[in-house]
């Protein structure tokens, strides 16, 4: 990490050309990944991220630098690319910096980059040996240990000097199942905000049998019908739905420029009552947890919508300025390589008054998605798709023979009225978010819903 | 630390350790990029980046390790690690570091110039002005961006191979918002340039990204049912971008590829031909070396629907007793060698847009799909799409309609084109690859609408 005059001579040379804020953000990461495929571990590979973002604000006008060379003489040279790219160099803020540390509410125990080798080669193992224990069908079974020690410091000119130290631990298992005439996949990504203790509670055996079990179950699904039907979503990685459906719409990167269908509906109503929705980058060890955001400002837990009323968007320090309202410590960014912006943490639709079982018994003809896939959005038009990983068809009120290939899609604004039932067996399930600022790890989730109707595509 | 003094600081470490076999690939780049909302620049960014990756042999098994951070301390780390990793490995290594020898193409993708920084702000406010004057439904919200990234590649190994290269893309992209009939729509518009080419691909820019988020105002729903298809190359070449893992040889010997013992097998419709040529007319960036050093050339991976060979590396062509075709690829410098195509395309047939149009009666032209990462599927070929895009009557594109999907299998629908438009459709490259196809025309396709 970088040292507090240096922070503040690169925040001041940042401020040389009129900028009216500037912020550094240096980071030193340990990425690790274990392969296993074909019954051994194929590759190991690790790598060491490290570089420096400098950013200055005047107005909404934003420049952004970022460099892997962290010598003196790169950072200043980065500093004043930023100054240089915003206008002519003059006297710089001066900056006085105040360290300031956040609580750690995300302990690891088990610290993955300084943990034995073989021990996490036996992790990745394990978890493929049982997906081949499930099933003599199973004919493959690929796994992956990916593991992340992320430390970033941050400063700006507001004084603020702050570090955080983040650990994540991921295993995926994709197993592919045979019936000696076709092959069908499944997998099991199951990840946290800990270290490798993660998997004393999700244990490798049990990634290795979900990813089975889907990839079994699929030999003998049939092709899902097409057309419009009700629709009830299963709990955790369920929550993609309002994740696409909602929750990008909801970020400032898309709101504070006018291009979102939420623009303008605060206190209005948006949903079914029955829906309540939150983002809390607070919960401790979860997968899209940080102690404090990109920007140095402590996660919070922000009610979105309460009761199907629009409260809250999430809000970086650029939406902030644009939006006139108050940032939610929602700011992100994949590295240095990219210039943060708002972002979901850990979003989730919150139980509600349905029995589960009252919610497949309503169903007279529809599907019942059990298992999601990821999907996708356009925050503008709110329209989306996610796709279906196990589904089945639900006639009267029974869940019947097992579907594959279905694909949901729809609007945002329409399917949130729809949403009529909000079932009670809350979870999560992780992905890793794609948008402007990388990739970043998100939790979405939810109880069992029902959605009145939605186009599935299927054959 | 310049490249010569990490190489150095290298090389003494892995001799201290006893390191004979090993492989130095070491990226750098520089991007810089003016972006403007609503005819204002509103940012501008600009990243100095890079990073080596040490692969050695140790005991007959291949370690990795890789970094950002240039200092001698970490060279010596960086051995101790890949050490380590090649330790817990348990794959034996079958072919070792590539040892040199053949010869290599002449480049013939033209030299990067960067567009230096001014001239993107310039090019990109010339472009956020021309979207908005395109047409007065032009919204806030519409964006311009310039972008100029350049990188270099070296590689260096112990059996004396010692490789660079130079390439990068300057290109400008324009997302037109637009509002008509109480409806907000978007499209984009994405095209390499030149200084010298900047007034003309701005207006092209900007008339295409404004025309297309205006025709999509008033979408319409179409009926679920069987139709058939045109995809758009644009639209084609992206299916093609997932389900090209499945020519990899790397995925047949992992059995995760539905094309396992089809070679010399008829897997596509007689009109289908499928190449992978490194320097393709018209690339910007294009590699005569592999990322394991080899020499890369042109290959027909499919011939009149005949596979003829999958895409393979060193290691995958030794395993299946066949040639390397110089496909070993990184998803990033840091990753694992691994195969990737170079620049994958169906190559174009013989029909003009209007005839294949003709041909599709009553059917949908597909200019959109959305959620390729989720709803395709490499290992079966299914796939269940987003899509959006323009009913086809009388040989004309005809109201927009949106919110369906279309639905089938990749492998099935290579065997059933029935025909391929005549002009590529080639993508920007990601990465080292890119992908392309012309527009092609599928039969009885399943659409789930209204």
């Amino acid at each position: 990490m970088l040292e507090k005059r240096l922070l503040e001579e690169i925040l001041g040379i940042a401020t040389s050309s009129g900028a009216d804020f500037a912020e550094v953000y240096c980071e030193y990461t340990r990425n690790g990944r274990i392969h296993y495929v074909n019954r051994r571990v194929e590759a190991i590979s690790d790598e060491t991220v490290s570089g420096v973002g400098i950013r200055a604000f005047r107005g909404t006008s934003t420049v952004y630098a970022s460099t892997a060379d962290i010598s003196r003489a790169g950072l200043i040279r980065c500093a004043r690319s930023v100054a240089e790219a915003m206008g002519e160099c003059g006297e710089g803020a001066r900056v006085m910096l105040t360290e300031r540390i956040f609580p750690n509410i995300h302990p690891a125990r088990i610290q993955p980059s300084t943990a034995d080798i073989r021990f996490k080669c036996d992790l990745v193992r394990l978890a493929c040996d049982s997906a081949y224990g499930y099933s003599d069908k199973i004919v493959q079974a690929a796994g992956n240990l990916i593991t992340v020690d992320h430390t970033i410091q941050i400063a700006n000119t507001e004084g603020l000097l702050t570090t955080d130290r983040h650990i994540r631990s991921r295993m995926s298992v994709e197993a592919i199942a045979t019936n000696g005439t076709e092959n069908q996949s499944g997998g099991c990504r199951p990840g946290r905000g800990m270290g490798l203790e993660f998997f004393e509670e999700y244990t490798p055996e049990m990634i290795g049998r979900e990813a089975a079990e889907e990839a079994v179950g699929n030999l003998d699904a049939v092709y899902c019908p097409a057309g419009q039907m009700p629709v009830a979503i299963e709990n955790g990685f369920g929550g993609v739905i309002f994740h696409e459906a909602c929750g990008h719409s909801l970020e400032a990167t898309s709101v504070g420029t006018g291009c979102s269908q939420m623009c303008g509906k605060l206190g209005q109503v948006i949903a079914n009552e029955k829906v309540t929705a939150i983002d809390d980058g607070t919960i401790p060890g979860a997968w899209g947890s940080v102690n404090i955001d990109d920007e140095g400002n402590p996660t919070q837990r922000n009610v979105l919508i309460e009761n199907g009323v629009l409260k809250s968007y999430m809000v970086d320090r650029l939406g902030s300025r644009r939006m006139g309202m108050p940032m939610t410590g929602n700011s992100r960014r994949e590295s240095y390589l990219y210039e943060p912006t708002s972002r979901m943490t850990n979003t989730f639709i919150d139980n509600g008054p349905d029995r589960n079982e009252d919610i497949i018994a309503s169903i007279e003809y529809g599907l019942y998605a059990k298992s999601m896939g990821g999907g996708s959005v356009n925050p503008l038009t709110g329209a989306f798709n996610f796709s279906v990983n196990e589904g089945y068809m639900v006639r009267n009120g029974k869940i019947c023979e097992r579907v594959r290939g279905a694909a949901l899609i729809g609007t945002g604004s329409e399917i949130l009225k729809d949403i009529d039932m909000v079932g009670q067996n809350l979870a999560t399930g992780q992905g890793m978010c794609g948008s402007s600022s990388g990739s970043v790890p998100t939790d979405v989730g939810q109880p069992l819903i029902r959605v009145s109707k939605i186009t599935v595509g299927g054959r | 630390m310049n490249f010569e003094l990490i190489k150095a600081a290298l090389i003494k470490a892995l001799a201290e350790e006893g390191i004979t076999e090993y492989e130095i690939y070491y990226t750098s780049g520089s991007d810089n990029s003016v972006e403007t909302l609503n005819k204002e620049v509103c940012s501008s960014s600009s990243s100095v980046n890079g990073g080596l990756c040490l692969r050695l042999l140790k005991d007959g098994r291949m370690g990795y390790a890789s970094t950002q951070l240039m200092d001698e301390g970490e060279m010596g780390e960086l051995v101790i690690r890949a050490i380590e990793n090649a330790g817990a490995t348990e794959k034996p290594d079958t072919v070792g570091i590539y040892e040199g020898g053949e010869e290599y193409e002449e480049s013939r993708i033209p030299e990067f110039s960067p567009i230096a920084t001014a001239d993107l702000r310039r090019a990109a406010i010339e472009l956020g002005g021309s979207l908005f004057d395109a047409d007065e439904r032009v919204q806030n919200g519409t964006v311009s961006q310039a972008i100029s990234s350049g990188f270099d590649i070296r590689i260096v190994n112990s059996h004396g191979v010692d490789l660079a290269m130079s390439c990068g893309v300057n290109a400008l992209i324009g997302q037109a918002v637009v509002a008509d009939k109480g409806e907000m729509q978007e499209d984009y518009s994405f095209k390499e340039y030149s200084v010298a080419t900047e007034g003309e691909v701005i207006s092209e820019i900007a008339g295409e990204a404004v025309k297309d988020a205006l025709s999509k105002i008033g979408a319409g729903l179409v009926p679920s049912g069987k139709y058939s298809i045109v995809f758009s190359g644009k639209q084609m070449r992206s299916l093609m971008s997932v389900f090209s893992s499945a020519f990899s040889a790397k995925a047949v010997i992992d059995g995760m590829s539905p094309l396992k013992n089809k070679l010399g097998e008829s897997i596509a419709a007689p009109v289908v031909t499928i190449t992978d040529d490194p320097q393709r007319e018209g690339s910007s960036v294009g590699l005569t070396f592999d990322a394991e050093g080899v020499p890369t050339h042109r290959h027909e991976i499919v011939t009149e629907g005949v596979l003829n060979t999958f895409l393979h590396n060193r290691e995958t062509a030794k395993a299946m007793g066949a040639k390397t075709t110089a496909n070993a690829s990184k998803a990033g410098y840091a990753s694992p060698i691994g195969v990737r195509p170079h620049s994958f395309c169906i190559e174009p047939g013989e029909k003009t847009n209007e005839e294949l149009l003709l041909m599709a009666e009553g059917g949908v032209y597909v200019t959109e799909m959305k959620g390729l990462h989720a709803g395709a599927n490499p290992v079966t070929g299914d796939f269940s799409l987003e899509a959006a895009g323009f009913m086809i009557r009388d040989g004309k594109l005809c109201e927009a309609v949106k919110s369906f999907t279309v639905a089938g299998n990749f492998f099935e629908l290579l065997k059933s084109v029935a025909a391929l438009g005549n002009k590529l459709e080639r993508g920007v490259q990601t990465g080292f690859t890119a992908f392309g196809s012309p527009d092609v025309l599928v039969h009885e396709m399943s659409i789930a609408g209204k």
